[in-house]
């Protein structure tokens, strides 16, 4: 993954920031970072890279001024809140499976998971580490259902509304206009994606969280 | 000295993560790169082959690998339906990435390196994910499906040394691909359009598609040079591409390696792509216009359209090339894309549309990446290859025919709208070359239909997204390939100003520092007394 721009620009602040308040620690320092100026005879290397320091200075203004005052066409950054809120009508909802018997439970999952390998895959990966044959071809890359902090962090109904109603069922915040997740609606049935919202936590090796008990 | 080596690195880290700071602050940022794969050479200690492994894997495999290879082996698992290529079969010996000889089954150590890195542009995931004595297990479960392992026990396995890569080798390769007739299946640009491979596709309806060696990212079994190498050594079993072990001397493989090599590229992929002004009174209308070169090329991923029914699992082309110009009054893009054949139906012909939302966004807000929907209106630019009665179509479009070049209004995949005669503004033209599809489509910046069409603004970030159809994939309405939103930018040329603007900087900044070290060398920093 790319690691981003701001990212790296906030550890650079505080990098200059840190070596800021590490030449004021004493006197001393501060004296010494700044003597690194002054001519004295110093060994060959001393008078070398304070040279450097003399051209590099304002070299790097007029870099900076440069890239500043060209017209670029930098990507444009695309916030979006990954996790919106649940809507109400899905809150309620239950996974009709997840209180049947083991045996019961043991089938839907395989069965579930035949229905993952060939509808959800192609996206989100056999393995649903979110690294489909497709994955690659959308900007916004298919979840990784593996990680912690994805499918872990929510309840069942909330996968079901997700699935049901894809990337066109997201609020403006969460920018439906990238998602390439389908909605499901029309094409599967309730029961089919409870089995697969079963199927897919068993193959990414993860639970769903459970619901806190209301006293 | 040391502490004067000190000093001068603390200044010039601060000086330099200064400078950083500024100049990530600018940076464009690109798209990560696609090969997420890597074909991994180190095999680590074997499994012993026992009942007792063979048994764990047979539980391994029905939990993780009879989805698409089925439980029995056959390759016709419940997901298989969705791919292309399909998943093998385990019970013949179809095994490709091998490096034993034609023919023969591949050794534990093939198979172990397959099932940890995967096979590029297939389902097959790597599965170094989990652990390493799953993997043995699993394989040794796999080889029970087919009898041939257990009768050529430790097959033998073809060496692959090493020879440097010359623009000599490569040139000798060069015409080795001609001698043997490579191009045959693989094309005379290697772009997997040879002549058998065509006739096979389309005659026969034979599943057999020569790799496009021209897509690095797309080698089966790696496209480092050994991968190559071994590859043309071993042939792959079960398909036309068959060994060169007797035909070809050790050394005339390693030259054919290294000339398929220098044709294998990366996707050069990007989010924005940047529409140059044109130095020249004409915007070029020809594909194969030499001014194209001078454009920055992008290359767009592309995916099956899944989003909607009907569904398109197996799509055939994975990427476009885009380049575009603009000058004072119109706008050209020229849309590459490679295509094995260039064969069509009435029905299902080869077909590209780029689409654009209908007004500029003001906001982060966008129409549905997919064909727009009811609150947002997108304007697609629709250019279908011309198509002719017989065999194959022909490949030249020519421009007069209606048709060709539409311009279309969606709102959803269910609202789509021709636009009027009177408001058709694109022109388009498309010629098929060697495997390669090569359109053009021109418009003018600006339009008397601003709520239909896109009005085309100098510096901004304009949303554009790309569909492609390939006819003898049976491509049609929904069945397509698609990317999600990228961006056009019509770039601003670089002002004069800029650069005095720049020299303006450098002797403001070059002034303050000298009126500072002046400063700082007459009134040198000096401890003051209470410190030690």
């Amino acid at each position: 993954m790319p690691t981003p721009s701001t990212l790296m620009m906030w550890y650079m602040i505080m990098g200059v920031l840190a070596g800021l308040v590490y030449a004021t620690t004493s006197n001393q320092k501060f004296v010494d970072f700044l003597s690194f100026l002054l001519p004295d005879r110093g060994p060959m290397i001393k008078s070398f890279l304070q040279k450097i320091l003399f051209v590099g200075f304002p070299v790097l203004v007029g870099w900076f001024v440069y890239t500043w005052a060209i017209p670029g066409a930098a990507s444009p950054v695309e916030l979006r809140i990954q996790h919106p809120t649940l809507p109400q009508e899905f809150e309620k909802l239950e996974n009709p499976f997840r209180q049947t018997d083991g045996e019961t439970q043991r089938k839907c999952v395989e069965e579930g998971k035949i229905l993952f390998q060939t509808y959800c895959r192609p996206c989100h990966g056999s393995k649903a580490d979110g690294n489909g044959p497709f994955a690659n071809s959308f900007r916004l890359r298919p979840i990784n259902f593996q990680d912690p902090g994805t499918i872990a962090t929510v309840v069942d109904n909330y996968l079901f509304w997700r699935i049901k109603e894809g990337g066109p069922g997201l609020p403006s915040e969460s920018t439906p206009w990238d998602s390439a997740m389908p909605s499901w609606k029309d094409d599967l049935k309730d029961d089919e994606i409870w089995k697969i919202i079963m199927g897919e936590y068993d193959t990414a090796g993860v639970m769903p969280r459970q619901r806190e008990k209301l006293e | 000295m040391r502490k004067a080596l000190n000093k001068g690195l603390i200044s010039l880290i601060f000086v330099g993560v200064c400078g950083s700071t500024f100049l990530m602050h600018n940076e464009v940022t690109a798209q990560s790169s696609n090969l997420f794969r890597t074909y991994k050479r180190e095999v680590p200690q074997k499994l012993s082959e026992t009942p007792e492994s063979v048994a764990a894997g047979k539980k391994v495999y029905e939990k993780r690998c009879w989805y698409c290879h089925g439980i029995e082996g056959k390759g016709d698992g419940p997901a298989a339906v969705t791919m292309f290529p399909k998943p093998r079969n385990f019970t013949r010996n179809e095994y490709k990435v091998r490096s034993t000889a034609f023919g023969s089954v591949p050794t534990d150590e093939d198979l172990f390196r397959i099932i940890t890195s995967g096979i590029e542009g297939t389902a097959m995931p790597f599965w170094s994910t989990i652990s390493e004595t799953e993997r043995w297990q699993a394989l040794y479960y796999v080889k029970t499906f087919n009898d041939q392992f257990t009768k050529d026990a430790s097959p033998r396995v073809i060496p692959v040394g090493s020879v440097p890569s010359t623009p000599e080798s490569i040139e000798r390769g060069r015409e080795l691909f001609k001698e043997m007739k490579c191009f045959e299946c693989h094309g005379d640009d290697g772009r997997g359009n040879g002549p058998l491979t065509v006739a096979l596709q389309t005659e026969w309806n034979m599943p057999y598609r020569a790799r496009d060696l021209t897509k690095g990212w797309n080698f089966k079994g790696g496209n480092a040079i050994e991968d190559i190498y071994r590859t043309i050594s071993t042939g792959f079993n079960e398909t036309p591409m068959g060994s060169y072990l007797e035909k070809l001397s050790d050394e005339d493989r390693w030259h054919v390696a290294h000339y398929v090599k220098s044709i294998a590229k990366d996707m050069a992929s990007d989010v924005v792509v940047k529409v140059k002004l044109f130095e020249g009174e004409q915007l070029p209308s020809e594909p194969l216009d030499e001014n194209w070169s001078k454009a920055t090329a992008v290359e767009i991923p592309l995916a099956g359209q899944i989003l909607v029914s009907p569904r398109h699992w197996t799509p055939s082309v994975d990427a476009v090339m885009v380049r575009a110009f603009y000058n004072n009054d119109e706008i050209a893009f020229l849309l590459e894309w490679d295509d094995a054949t260039n064969r069509q139906e009435e029905v299902f012909r080869d077909a590209i549309s780029l689409q654009f939302p209908a007004k500029i966004p003001e906001s982060l807000k966008k129409p549905y990446f997919a064909m727009g929907d009811s609150s947002g209106s997108v304007n697609l630019w629709s250019w279908k290859a011309h198509w002719q009665e017989g065999f194959g179509a022909i490949a030249e479009a020519p421009e007069s025919e209606p048709g060709v070049a539409t311009e279309l209004n969606a709102k959803g995949f269910k609202n789509i709208t021709v636009q009027p005669p009177e408001s058709q503004n694109i022109t388009g033209k498309g010629v098929y070359q060697n495997g390669r599809w090569k359109t053009v489509l021109k418009r003018t910046l600006t339009t008397e239909d601003v709520k239909g069409d896109i009005q085309f603004e100098v510096g901004r970030l304009i949303p554009v997204a790309f569909a492609i159809w390939d006819g003898s994939n049976s491509d049609v309405g929904g069945q397509k390939s698609v990317s999600s939103w990228y961006y056009v930018s019509l770039e601003k040329p670089v002002p004069k100003t800029v650069f005095v603007y720049v020299l303006v900087a450098i002797v403001m900044g070059a002034s303050v520092e000298m009126w500072f070290i002046a400063r700082l060398r007459r009134f040198p920093p000096k401890m003051e007394e209470e410190q030690e």
